[in-house]
């Protein structure tokens, strides 16, 4: 987590003219926050700087936040160059709330280009030519509504709500858990590729299956229905 | 922070309503911030994060020292008072510096602390979150590094990423072949520095490019990752066989006429939700 700093220079807040925007003056940083923020990098940080000799100046807005009552600390936030920390691959997907739990297929692109789903209509299947869950970017996880004959393993997809649990068990036995933000229906004709596949900045998890009425003669629905989740942990 | 509900009732209005099209969206009900330390010569602060629609909830970043890019979080959207202490100072005592940033739906932005300590600011950036060209990448320079006036950086076998581009200025994105390649930093005054960076397709990138005890170091910031082959189209994930009696989202099709098909499809596939083919042994 904590490496050192480097280029910069040890008394760096220590000397220079006094700017507008430089910080009031601090001689003591209170201790109890100090201990409270137990982190190696924090404690780091402030044996560098804390003993700050700043001459005071005037803050530049007066902007002041409000006594918080409950906030979210986040400690030790140092370097971190996130290139999207590597997931290992789903195996199975669950969906307590609508009774699914199935093992998971990996999913390519046909020569066309188009997502092929998969052959079991009991087995959902991961597009593994997007991220994996948990990784950030928009992983998606495709199943069938029906077979020929009857219900498959996504039939109930359009049941799932907001806030329902969706588990996905990963190969390395960990298992990464995202909640139903929502539910949308598209007409294939008009999929929302860069709604879907698109970049995000967070793990992103998406469930899809088919929708709407079935045309007969293209032997297809003629929705994709689409549920995006986000990532609890 | 912990709103999330007002999607319940766009999520209603979408099973009532949307018959066979309309791109009923998502509510906009969040978007994404993060923050920077990019002044060499500041000190670490701990940022504090404030909706001004919601006093009593906030974030607070402890320790965000120099080179330092926070996660992004997960906001409601609205406007944000961003501010800066000393590390470690009490968070009742005036903010060495403030901005007020507004988060919108589906958008991510970076709040940085930019410029040196004498003549510090909080720059506000857009970060992008659209997809790049097939087989690219898409990047762009946040210029952190005081050592260098200007920086001019490029790809091996692509455009050049930036030229001329000022320390504490944040420069546009570009489309860039992905895969393993090699960028070319070069400081006004000093050789260029070749630097080796792995840049997935489909996603986007902010090269941080930083003072180092000697010249510079660049350090690769995810900004948002997509799928690196984007399928084309939809996906057939039906067979048609509870068309009739089937998903709910059909039922449009139990219009009158069809109501003798309905009989006989109906006695060989009951709908019995709760126990469809969701248990295999």
């Amino acid at each position: 987590m904590s490496r050192p700093l480097r280029g910069q220079p040890a008394d760096g807040a220590a000397h220079g003219p006094p700017g507008r925007h430089r910080a009031p003056r601090r001689d003591r940083v209170p201790r109890l926050r100090r201990a409270v923020a137990a982190v190696a990098v924090v404690a780091g940080t402030v044996a560098l700087f804390a003993p700050s000799s700043d001459p005071a100046g005037p803050a530049t807005t007066t902007a002041e936040p409000p006594a918080a009552v409950e906030r979210t600390v986040l400690a030790g936030v140092d370097e971190q160059y996130l290139t999207s920390p590597e997931a290992a691959r789903p195996v199975r997907v669950r969906l307590p709330s609508i009774g699914v739990d199935s093992t998971l297929v990996d999913l390519d692109v046909d020569g066309a280009g188009v997502l092929v789903p998969p052959t079991d209509f009991a087995s959902a299947g991961w597009y593994s030519g997007g991220p994996a869950p948990g990784e950030v970017g928009p992983s998606v996880i495709a199943g069938h509504v029906d077979s020929y004959r009857g219900p498959a393993v996504f039939f109930r997809l359009g049941e799932l709500a907001p806030g329902d649990d969706v588990l996905v068990d990963r190969a390395d036995g960990t298992t990464v858990r995202f909640t139903v933000s929502g539910t949308e229906r598209h007409p294939k004709d008009d999929f929302p590729t860069e709604e879907v596949y698109g970049p995000t900045a967070l793990p992103v998890l998406r469930l899809i299956t088919c929708g709407g009425e079935f045309d007969r003669d293209l032997r297809s629905y003629r929705d994709n229905v689409v549920v995006t989740t986000r990532l609890v942990g | 922070m912990r709103r999330l509900v007002r999607a319940a009732g766009v999520v209603a209005l979408v099973a009532a309503g949307s018959v066979g099209g309309g791109t009923a969206q998502a509510a906009d009900t969040n978007g994404l911030l993060r923050l920077a330390h990019l002044s060499p010569d500041t000190p670490a602060v701990d940022v504090y994060v404030d909706a001004v629609a919601d006093p009593d909830a906030g974030i607070t970043l402890e320790g965000v020292s120099y080179g330092a890019v926070s996660d992004y979080q997960d906001v409601p959207v609205g406007s944000y008072t961003v501010s800066m202490r000393q590390a470690g100072a009490s968070p009742d005592t005036p903010p060495v510096l403030s901005t007020t940033v507004e988060v919108t739906g589906d958008t991510a932005r970076t709040v940085a602390g930019v410029g040196l300590f004498a003549d510090l600011g909080l720059a506000i950036i857009d970060d992008s979150l659209q997809t790049p060209p097939a087989d690219q990448s898409r990047v762009r320079i946040l210029a952190g590094a005081s050592n260098a006036e200007t920086i001019d950086v490029g790809i091996a076998g692509g455009p050049s990423v930036a030229t001329g581009l000022a320390f504490a200025d944040t420069s546009e994105y570009v489309d860039v072949p992905a895969g393993s390649t090699s960028l070319t930093v070069a400081a006004e005054g000093q050789a260029p520095a070749e630097l080796p960076v792995d840049l997935a397709a489909g996603s986007v990138y902010s090269l941080v490019v930083l003072d180092a005890d000697q010249g510079l170091r660049v350090e690769p910031v995810l900004d948002a990752a997509g799928a690196a082959v984007v399928p084309v189209g939809g996906v057939e994930t039906g067979a048609g066989g509870t068309a009739d009696t089937g998903p709910s989202a059909s039922l449009v099709v139990l219009a009158a006429g069809s109501a003798a098909a309905v009989v006989a499809a109906g006695t060989r596939f009951r709908r019995r939700p709760g126990r469809h083919a969701t248990h295999r042994p």
